[in-house]
């Protein structure tokens, strides 16, 4: 096959599989460089991001946010300089008043965080982390907000971020998706999440997330059928490519080359997540550290996990819990929620960075928003949600530890100091990832689409190493 | 799926060698170069227009920035060849640039005289005549001559015609989804006559199984889905409007009346059941249900949604853009949105925010009940014995009374349990009083200040003469070729039934007939076919057929060596095109080649196995799947409840949509996951199995005779010599294993509801079955050519 026909053939190839590619990919497509960093602007800090999503959303007040002043006008009407004319959730109609802090914080490590006794295990990654308290979004309500964390707008059909960032850099494994979805069991009433979440949108479809199940096939029909051995499911695709080659003789499609690597590479997942997810090469005091019983779905497994995945070249991991949504309760909940997530967050940094893989996987923690400083008592204090100001982490990957990045008003309500929006938040993860978001984007319906959309948006430079 | 074809543009670039000279042309070589560099800045958004230059509307280009016939004195040129950074256009930060050829074309074009043409897609299609041409003999019908045409001018040639079994192939799937039978294969290869392409394509126009595969494309634009789509994503009351879509195109209502039905068939004359089952149209888009939604935010969301939708469906216009500010590339304004968004505000949607709730269905009123003549026969019998026992109550003394009222209460929860199984379904119904509709400034739901708007079509499109117009009269101005959009929603309609015909549209973005989408490749043609199809009546079996009947339909689909080098994307239609069938076909043509397909044309959506704990990230409430166990588990893919939040991973892994938002076209991948679907799903387990039984059930004993009964099924020929080799070996292999290792056979065997024959010998089937694997696994059996 001379150049030509082999552009020629991938041309073919890119119309038939439907994969549109941005100018700077496809120079590097182009010279048959699909998987490996098909786009940098810049040299990247991090190689993978871990995003740990509390989903239902934390309360900034009793994590990362103490607000004396709030503990001050507890019960006291909330002013209604605060709240008139602002978006509101389940309150709506309600009378609003303050609900100071349910928690004690400290100050932690030498840098002096303040973080809450909710959080003991975070204690120790104080010097770690980078803490945003003055995080914004757009979108009130669970679902379009986390469809708006993950794709930067609440319309449907947008690609998610993990989909967003395959596409930029490709997949570093051979034998696994580049983006991989778990979820967590346990903790409150648990938050519905769709798998939009990790959709694709109008990038090709092989960008999508993977969900790894915990129980049943770890993918979907990963196993072979009852009563078919391996060497037999080997046969029958020996067969199945031997055909469709032998058919490609005659007609010559390039669409069933791509199939045939699809089957190769369909056997080598059959074999290669099965080793993944089993996890009995782990010793017991890696185990331990997480709190981990390997495969029961909770948080502190899916840790373990997110670290396997990590070492194996996974590019984006999204490891979803979903207890968070504490509208009344919020004490008990929170010693729930925390119990289940706290020590195998600090666990997972601390394994990577024994590793010596912190240094260049970005981790990001947080929900799709906050908790209002007005009370709820929705079956005992709780908190409604919240847009307007709350507080997530970054760390790892280019991320300086022991910062704290912008804050809010004095009552925990409106972010008014260095206020990190969520497009900000993808700018800077892209950045760390070698990619300038304003120049990362897809043309779709006429426009030039970003994960950061058309607003401005900005790296947060001061929490970069 | 613009980005494939912008991506396409870019390659095409490189081997088609730019227009010659004197050949410039507005709107197919300028305007998608001004549209894609320049009108973000200098288009028709007003509120961030530049240097108060707009480069869309003539008179203003020509004011200063562009002096026709003089490309020196132009400051457009000026400023795009500027050597100073700070003057050079398109600015660098903005990552857009102009190539070298690029830049000459715009001066090639100033330079003749900077002629502009008015949009393409907003010009009145009319008849053009057909050219002429010196190959008579290839061309059939009228559309031939414009396509070969079109090649003759490139140096290319058409393709020969597709040899018969080719034909019937193509045509079966394109028309009813399903691959055909061995006995179709037969009597269509066998009839010499000349009216037998004819007849297949009549016949196959009459098969309920038409509606069914229409359905699929049509439901992917109006979203239709079985949930509700946000956060709890419940069940809601809908499948009859799918029933409705289905028999609409079995019977072939006419477009225009297909229109109305959807979009106001509460406000039809003579407004029956079907019109109002019809009008559920506008109540697919999603809800959300969660506790906490701000009722004014989300009929905002719903408004913006449905204006979204419609503009995409009828018009092919990407509306959506003027929620927040004018659209930046073409003539729609954010009044025009809100007006649009107007037309539904009498569409009762709030009840759901008081009685909506987490329940499964969850309940959407207004909702129109659909009780079979049984159901209704057996509620007037129980409401006639409610009334009597009720009388006798009257009558009853303290002691009689104690068993009267159990009777009561018992017919009346009788009455109860009849009136839950009716099926229901969404409708429309007009408010009294429509919803006040606001100009949202940038499209924030909290902001009143914005102008009040009437329902209006798009200003620039002309207006409709009423006091306050109504969705029928939308309808009506969507379908009117004479003082309403009729004849560019029909470019929009023909267009896409042309891609169902081919796999690609003559304008590429089915979704966007706006300047940035890809104008189309034979405007002439598509002009033709839009007039037709308005002159036809709006018949859509007719447009169908007459695409089918040309000489383009019929070219084969391998690619030569030629037209793979000059016209890679076959845009151009030197030959047809070959593409992986829709995820609902794949399911079917596994069903039907196996046996086990179920016909029917209405009913709930059905539920084929799923893996288990599929629907665990569900909740309000959470959610267990229960798949069918009766006849419903083998019936057509588009009878399959879609969930939104989590489409059945069969579907999803061939590329079915979400349905959240309108698809005009789904992509078509390949990929590790729908390789393992096809594998080992248990639905094409179990109908490899049942294949396998009619193998060995309906072939003669041999191996060779059962291969060709497989091939034959599946792919509408008999295996060569390697094929044979192949698959026998594979049958050898696997019956020794299996002869080892009985209880495997019979694990292998249990897959799947269907009962096996228990005559056959299980190492056997079960060896076929791993042989009927490998040929539903193929390439060739869910491709179409």
């Amino acid at each position: 096959m001379n150049d030509l026909t082999n552009l020629l053939s991938r041309r073919t190839f890119l119309s038939h599989t439907g994969v549109g590619l941005g100018s700077v990919a496809l120079s590097s497509l182009m010279q048959g460089n699909v998987q490996a960093d098909a786009l940098a602007h810049h040299a990247a800090k991090a190689k993978r991001v871990i995003f740990l999503c509390m989903a239902g959303g934390p309360s900034h007040l009793e994590t990362f946010d103490y607000r004396p002043k709030l503990a001050e006008m507890d019960g006291q009407p909330m002013p209604e300089s605060f709240t008139a004319g602002q978006p509101i959730a389940q309150l709506q109609g309600k009378e609003l008043k303050c609900q100071g802090p349910l928690a004690k914080f400290g100050r932690y490590g030498q840098s002096g965080q303040e973080i809450s006794d909710f959080l003991p295990w975070h204690h120790k990654l104080a010097d770690d982390i980078a803490i945003i308290r003055s995080m914004v979004t757009e979108q009130i309500n669970h679902d379009p907000a986390h469809t708006f964390m993950n794709t930067g707008t609440a319309i449907s059909g947008r690609p998610s971020m993990g989909s967003w960032v395959n596409y930029g850099l490709g997949s570093e494994s051979s034998d696994l998706p580049g983006f991989v979805v778990m979820t967590s069991v346990g903790g409150r009433n648990p938050q519905p999440i769709a798998s939009r979440q990790w959709d694709a949108g109008f990038l090709p479809s092989r960008y999508q997330g993977v969900e790894l199940n915990a129980s049943g096939d770890p993918v979907h029909y990963l196993s072979n059928p009852p009563g078919v051995t391996s060497s037999q499911q080997r046969q029958l695709i020996d067969a199945v490519n031997k055909l469709n080659a032998h058919r490609n003789s005659a007609v010559s499609n390039p669409e069933i080359n791509t199939r045939i690597a699809a089957y190769e590479m369909a056997f080598r997942m059959q074999s290669s997540v099965p080793e993944l997810v089993d996890m009995s090469d782990e010793p017991q005091y890696i185990l331990d550290m997480y709190g981990a019983v390997p495969g029961d779905g909770s948080y502190a497994s899916n840790c373990l996990m997110a670290r396997r995945l990590a070492e194996r070249g996974v590019r984006f991991i999204h490891l979803y819990h979903r207890g968070w949504d504490h509208h009344g309760d919020l004490v008990r909940y929170m010693n729930i929620c925390c119990g289940l997530t706290d020590k195998p967050t600090w666990a997972l940094l601390t394994d990577l960075k024994q590793r010596g893989m912190l240094d260049d996987t970005l981790i990001i923690w947080g929900g799709e928003f906050g908790r209002t400083p007005m009370f709820q008592g929705k079956g005992g204090i709780g908190r409604d949600h919240h847009i307007k100001g709350f507080s997530m982490w970054m760390a790892g990957g280019g991320v300086k530890g022991g910062v704290t990045h912008g804050s809010t008003d004095d009552l925990g309500y409106n972010a008014v100091e260095d206020v990190v929006h969520v497009r900000d938040l993808h700018a800077t993860m892209l950045h760390l990832l070698g990619i300038d978001h304003r120049r990362f984007s897809v043309p779709y319906q006429g426009l030039d689409m970003r994960l950061t959309g058309v607003e401005e948006s900005r790296v947060l430079q001061n929490i970069l190493v | 799926m613009r980005c494939v074809f912008s991506a396409i543009a870019l390659l095409t670039a490189l081997v088609v060698p730019p227009v010659d000279a004197g050949e410039v042309e507005f709107n197919r070589d300028i305007r998608p170069l001004l549209s894609d560099r320049c009108f973000a800045c200098h288009g028709p958004d007003e509120t961030h227009r530049e240097a108060d230059l707009r480069l869309d509307v003539e008179e203003a280009a020509k004011e200063w920035s562009i002096i026709a016939g003089e490309p020196d004195e132009s400051e457009l040129i000026a400023r795009i060849t500027s050597e100073d950074p700070d003057l050079r256009m398109p600015p660098a930060d903005t990552d857009k640039s102009l190539s070298s050829e690029e830049i000459d074309l715009l001066t090639q074009w100033i330079a003749e005289g900077a002629t502009y043409q008015p949009f393409w897609a907003y010009v009145a299609p009319q008849r053009h005549d057909v050219p002429s041409v010196d190959n008579t003999e290839w061309p059939i019908n009228w559309i031939d001559y414009f396509i070969l045409d079109r090649l003759t001018s490139e140096g290319l040639e058409p393709s020969s015609e597709a040899d018969r079994v080719t034909l019937i192939r193509r045509l079966s799937f394109d028309l009813v989804g399903l691959p055909p039978t061995p006995q179709e294969v037969a009597e269509f290869t066998e009839d010499d006559s000349d009216q037998a392409y004819e007849q297949l394509v009549d016949r196959l126009l009459d098969s309920p199984h038409y509606g069914e595969r229409m359905a699929m494309y049509w439901l992917d634009l109006v979203r239709y889905a079985d949930t509700v789509g946000y956060h709890g994503d419940q069940d809601h009351a809908i499948s009859p409007y799918r029933d409705y879509v289905i028999n609409a195109f079995n019977e072939n209502i006419s477009f225009d009346r297909f229109t109305r039905e959807q979009l106001a068939g509460d406000l039809v004359e003579g407004s029956g059941i079907e019109q109002k089952i019809a009008s559920g149209y506008n109540r697919l888009l999603q809800t959300s249900h969660e506790g906490g939604v701000q009722p004014k935010e989300y009929l905002a969301i719903y408004a913006a949604d449905r204006v979204r939708n419609v503009s995409s469906v009828w018009l092919g216009a990407t509306m959506g853009c003027c929620q927040c500010h004018d659209h930046k590339f073409d003539p729609f304004t954010m009044k025009d949105f809100y007006s649009m968004a107007a037309f539904f505000a009498d569409v009762d949607e709030a009840q759901h925010f008081k009685v909506g709730g987490n329940s499964l269905p969850t309940n959407r009123p207004p909702e129109l009940e659909l009780p079979t003549d049984e159901q209704s026969q057996l509620l007037e019998e129980l409401d006639k014995q409610i009334a009597e026992a009720e009388a006798q109550l009257k009558e009853a003394n303290d002691e009689t009374k104690g068993p009267i009222e159990e009777q009561v209460k018992e017919l009346k929860s009788k009455r109860d349990t009849v009136k839950r199984s009716i099926r229901r379904t969404m409708i429309t119904v007009a408010l009294e009083e429509p919803r006040t509709m606001r100009v949202l400034p940038r499209g924030n739901w909290l902001d009143d200040s914005g102008p009040i708007v009437e329902p209006a079509v798009p200003e620039f499109m002309g207006t409709i003469e009423a006091d306050r117009a109504t969705r029928l009269d939308l309808a009506n101005w969507f379908t009117d070729p004479d003082d309403g959009a009729g004849l560019l929603t029909a470019r929009v309609m023909v267009n896409r039934l042309w891609y169902l015909c081919f796999g690609s549209g003559l304008a590429g973005d089915l979704d966007d007939f706006g300047g940035q989408g890809e104008p189309p490749v034979h405007p002439e043609l598509l002009d033709n076919l839009a007039v037709e199809f308005v002159d036809s009546g709006w018949d859509i079996k007719h447009m169908l057929k007459l695409i089918m009947m040309s000489r383009t339909y019929r070219q084969q689909s391998l690619d030569a060596p030629e037209s793979r080098e000059h016209d890679p994307n076959n845009r151009l239609y030197a030959r047809q095109s070959r593409f992986r069938i829709p995820a609902e076909s794949v399911r079917d043509a596994a069903l039907s080649i196996s046996g086990l397909l179920v016909n029917g044309s209405s009913g709930e959506s059905i539920r084929p196995y799923q893996p288990a704990g599929y629907y665990r990230h569900l909740n309000f409430p959470t959610r267990t799947y229960t798949a069918d166990s009766d006849e419903r588990q083998w019936r057509r893919g588009v009878y399959m409840h879609w969930q939104r939040q989590f489409l059945h991973p069969m579907l999803k892994a061939f590329d079915a949509p979400s349905r959240e938002e309108c698809t005009a076209q789904r992509p078509r991948s390949n990929t590790p996951l729908a390789a393992l679907t096809l594998l080992n799903d248990p639905t094409f387990v179990e109908a490899s199995r049942a294949f396998a039984s009619r193998v060995l059930a309906e072939a003669e004993e041999s191996t060779d005779a059962r291969l060709d009964f497989l091939f034959e099924t599946a792919l509408s020929r008999t295996p060569d010599e390697t094929e044979r080799t192949v698959l026998t070996d594979l049958l050898s292999n696997n019956w020794s294993h299996f002869e080892q290792d009985p209880d495997a056979a019979e694990r292998l065997l249990g897959v799947g509801l269907t009962a096996r024959n228990e005559t056959t010998d299980p190492v056997e089937l079960a060896a076929w079955t791993t042989v009927a694997r490998a040929v539903l696994n193929l390439n060739e059996t869910i491709t179409r050519n």
